[in-house]
């Protein structure tokens, strides 16, 4: 560590900003929605119409449901790929930081695009 | 009772390569690790180094790994580890100069760059007055637990962040930033956030928790390097709305 | 004359501590899954009835609940180390008091109940 190098400020703060309110999210809201959605729903033992869920999905608590349970946790978990490859020392840092965080907006932007299409 | 002791040794002028060799070593229930050492270098070979000074988990120069656990040889007894033996190396991710010596030096020069003293509030020198300052147990409380650092470097030995990078500043440092900014007596805050902003400062951290695991002290680095990130996140925050910087 | 070993790429399965870490993020993977379905539930369900009940066919394969039942688990040890460590990022005060950690630890506990029965009472209620 030469301490006369000039620091650089990192933009990490932004991304673990991200990062922590996903998952805050991912701990919170997670575990009920992959409950019913991802298993009561299939099973049957929950039921949610058509009508129903466009209605709701493409109001304002869509869009609540679209930033807590789709946003923010999908920033939490291309976060954690993105350092758990340096970990494994895949190390070209900004070539994954570009490819994780990319995809972290893509699934955003998309879901968002879906909702106006939508409602 | 008796217990059969591997060492990982390092002898340059001998061989590159690190070998392991198995010494039998006598001990009670008061036999430390430390104690085992001495014994090896006294009797069995004089060849063996290793640092130690105070014996007592304070000096912290005994830093060792033992069964791939950082710990100090003095904190740590033969006792327990009757049933799955010793295998004791030198501290990990740290140059390795003979046996179980370790070159600190980066270690020493990470602490200097976090500036750990207090910085007064009306000069840009550490505070040289005589004048009391006086703290509250509030105050006191704020960073205590930060403060009881003995600087053995375990942490670092337990941190794959550093393993993989060395310019990481690392959780001693930071700790020992985090300590000085949450003093009241110190001014110094702002020259210590651009390390900590920097990649090689808090954000190098992914709060693996190792480092408090493995800490003599009970100091908690890896809280204190996250609540840094706090830190940092906020001075960001300032920086763009025009702020300090 | 000194070497430094060098960490392999398999470092982390040299001990306990590394190896719950290791699983602590690899909880994402599960997670990531189920967010791709969410999204693609989304869009089916703004291409109208039929899609949307295509989509809650394909949710019934086997193979993607036997994932999201993986996610499910993931999500649960994800909070339970996530609340953990909140207390340690950032200890709270109350009436000049620090908050004991086990006390934030069972409030977020609560949180995740109150979710559950907000979320059963949009279902069920
Ligand atoms: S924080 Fe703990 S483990 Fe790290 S150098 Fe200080 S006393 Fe040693
Ligand atoms: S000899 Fe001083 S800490 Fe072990």
């Amino acid at each position: 560590m030469q301490q006369n190098k000039q620091l650089k400020r990192s933009d990490e703060p932004i991304w673990w900003g991200l990062f922590s309110a996903g998952g805050v999210c991912f701990a919170v809201f997670l575990p009920s929605i992959i409950l019913f959605y991802g298993l009561l729903l299939p099973l049957e033992l929950v039921i949610l119409d058509y009508k129903q869920a466009s209605q709701w999905f493409f109001g304002f608590w869509g869009l609540i449901f679209i930033g807590a349970v789709i946003i923010f946790p999908a920033f939490h978990s291309l976060h954690r790929i993105r350092h758990a490859l340096y970990d494994v020392k895949f190390q070209q840092k900004t070539l994954i930081k570009w490819l994780t965080m990319g995809f972290a907006g893509l699934l955003s932007a998309t879901s968002l695009l879906i909702w106006v299409i939508g409602s | 009772m008796e217990l059969e002791v591997t060492i990982q040794r390092y002898l340059p002028e001998q061989s590159s390569e690190p070998f392991n060799q198995s010494y039998t070593v006598p001990y009670d229930t008061s036999t430390s690790v430390l104690d085992a050492l001495t014994y090896i270098k006294e009797e069995l070979d004089p060849t063996l180094s290793y640092r130690w000074s105070c014996r007592m988990a304070i000096c912290g120069s005994c830093g060792i790994m033992l069964n791939g656990k950082p710990m100090l040889g003095c904190n740590v007894f033969l006792r327990d580890y009757v049933q799955t033996g010793m295998l004791i190396e030198p501290m990990a991710h740290f140059p390795v100069e003979r046996d179980l010596i370790i070159d600190m030096e980066s270690f020493l020069t990470h602490l200097e760059a976090v500036k750990p003293y207090l910085i007064s509030k009306d000069s840009k020198e550490s505070v040289q007055s005589f004048d009391p300052h006086n703290q509250t147990p509030r105050q006191l409380d704020k960073y205590q637990q930060f403060s009881s650092c003995i600087n053995c470097g375990l942490c670092y030995s337990a941190c794959p962040q550093f393993g993989l990078n060395p310019e990481f500043i690392g959780p001693a440092a930071l700790t020992l930033a985090h300590r000085y900014n949450l003093d009241n007596r110190d001014a110094g805050q702002a020259e210590r956030m651009p390390m900590i902003n920097s990649e090689e400062g808090a954000w190098s951290c992914t709060f693996v928790g190792y480092c408090s695991e493995v800490c003599p002290k009970s100091v908690d680095p890896a809280a204190a390097v996250n609540q840094s990130k706090v830190t940092s996140a906020t001075d960001l925050i300032f920086s763009l709305l025009g702020g300090r910087s | 004359m000194s070497y430094r070993p060098t960490l392999t790429r398999t470092w982390w399965l040299k001990n306990t501590a590394f190896k719950v870490y290791m699983l602590r993020e690899l909880t994402v993977l599960p997670l990531l899954f189920f967010l791709l379905c969410l999204v693609k539930g989304l869009y089916s369900l703004s291409q109208g009835a039929e899609a949307w009940y295509l989509w809650l066919a394909v949710m019934q394969n086997p193979l993607v609940m036997l994932i999201n039942t993986l996610a499910l688990l993931a999500s649960l040890f994800h909070a339970w180390t996530f609340f953990q460590l909140f207390p340690r990022v950032m200890p709270l005060e109350f009436g000049g008091k620090k908050v004991s950690a086990p006390a934030l630890v069972a409030g977020q506990w609560a949180g995740v109940l109150a979710v559950f029965a907000l979320v059963a009472w949009l279902f069920w209620g």
